[in-house]
């Protein structure tokens, strides 16, 4: 039995040594927002926080987590008002089929909470870990400066 | 033996008596579990206990003057931006960790990890022999003292035992104008190496090399130095055609394979390339330039 912290939230869950904190989310908690894409370590598509940084939550066992933080993708919006980096993400046309979508942009949340004022460069390499199949980064790139830009205004969070 | 992964205890020692006990307690049949993104990739079916050493105290950096002495829980991310590894040549450090993979698994893997798992196209280690760092080792038993060059045994096969725990880097100060280089040489920046190669030069006040040392990976079963290329550098003023020279020296030192990332003759035409690149860079940083 271990406590895991996901969203603010602490829930109790009963684990096998092996289970991945994927499994747990998805198939425990009922959290879908993390995806198991390629299970190895190299879409990025399980991304969450923990700590505030940016894991592969397919790689890392549950029973790690205990103490930890984590923040999965249903932990930004706020009721119905949804995270600056969603609504960038909605309103540049950065998701396609979504896949990636969750993954990358907690690894963005992760930079614009260290770095408000990203360069191009440094966006591109926060998004290095986060594979997209669809169409490119060129639109979830430009989401991520303009979330930026909109909470240096101090649009929310 | 089963057929999949299925450990059945999970262990979280808070201390380092405490994972060693474990360790000696399980022998074989136990593994040691750091950042997980080898592990958990490869899930090694005849593991029966997971000994997760990540609350261990040994994620720290630290410079007593005399050794830079590295923790071997250190992720990439805490090696790519610490504040020591600015300038002179433990500046490589910092910029093989940027080279090493995309952010996530650089908030993830450790330095012992990537070491340990003794994958021939690891980044870290030519590094760290260019460096001339040794490894310490505990156990039960006592501790021990290896250099990065004894401590290869052969393709994901290390000197280390199944009851002791790899727990710090040591690199000595580097004499005065010294200078280091890195370079991976990958589909992308974040890919696994196809070839990787690092340089470390050493020059006397009047430009005369003092100390030469190449090594580079993904060309071996383990990663080498290139020991006749060095000796042609020593003592010698390093000019254009020197570097030439050394580099293709370096290139027949190599035993590359040919695999599905690219072909033998391939790897061992980019070491010379690699080597090249990281002597020139080198030479520059040594002079100050």
């Amino acid at each position: 039995m271990i406590k895991l912290n996901v969203n603010g939230e602490i829930h109790e869950v009963r684990v096998k040594p092996y289970w991945t904190l994927l499994r747990v989310l998805r198939n425990e908690l009922g959290l879908t927002g993390a995806k198991l894409g390629c299970g190895r370590g190299e879409c990025g598509a399980c991304t969450v926080l923990m700590d505030g940084k940016p894991i592969l939550s397919c790689l890392t066992l549950a029973a790690r987590a205990e103490g930890k933080k984590i923040v999965t993708i249903e932990g930004l919006a706020e009721g119905l008002k949804l995270h600056p980096l969603q609504e960038a993400f909605i309103k540049n046309g950065a998701i396609q089929c979504g896949f990636c979508t969750s993954g990358m942009i907690l690894s963005a949340k992760a930079l614009l909470d260290r770095n408000l004022n990203p360069t191009e460069e440094e966006v591109r390499e926060a998004l290095s870990g986060n594979l997209c199949r669809c169409t490119g980064y060129v639109k979830p790139v430009k989401a991520v400066l303009e979330a930026a830009e909109i909470m240096r205004k101090g649009g929310s969070r | 033996m089963r057929k999949f992964f299925r450990p059945r205890e999970y262990f979280k020692p808070e201390t380092l008596e405490e994972a060693l006990n474990l360790l000696a307690k399980y022998g074989e049949s136990a593994r040691p579990i750091a950042g997980g993104t080898d592990l958990l990739v490869k899930k090694p079916p005849e593991v029966e206990y997971l000994i997760d050493i990540a609350s261990l105290p040994l994620d720290y950096i630290k410079n007593d003057g005399e050794y830079l002495k590295i923790g071997s829980l250190s992720t990439f991310h805490s090696i790519e931006t610490s504040s020591l590894f600015k300038e002179g040549a433990y500046r490589i450090l910092a910029e093989s960790a940027h080279d090493f993979g995309q952010a996530t698994v650089k908030n993830m893997a450790t330095i012992g990890g990537n070491v340990c798992s003794a994958v021939p196209s690891a980044d870290f280690p030519p590094v760290l022999m260019v460096l001339d760092a040794k490894a310490k080792i505990v156990s039960l038993a006592g501790e021990r003292i290896v250099s990065m060059e004894e401590f290869f045994a052969g393709v994901r096969k290390t000197v280390l035992r199944s009851d002791e725990l790899l727990v710090e880097f040591q690199i000595p100060k580097p004499p005065p104008h010294t200078g280091a280089a890195f370079y991976k040489l990958g589909r992308t920046s974040v890919d696994i190496a196809l070839v990787n190669a690092a340089a470390r030069i050493t020059l006397r006040s009047d430009g005369v090399c003092e100390d030469a040392r190449i090594a580079l990976g993904a060309v071996a079963p383990t990663p080498i130095r290139a020991k006749g290329a060095e000796k042609l550098l020593r003592k010698k003023e390093i000019d254009e055609a020197l570097v030439e020279e050394a580099s293709q020296t370096a290139s027949e030192e190599t035993k590359p394979i040919s695999d599905v990332r690219s072909s033998a003759e391939y790897r061992k035409e980019m070491s010379k390339v690699l080597v090249k690149r990281v002597l020139q860079k080198s030479l520059k940083r040594a002079k100050g330039e």
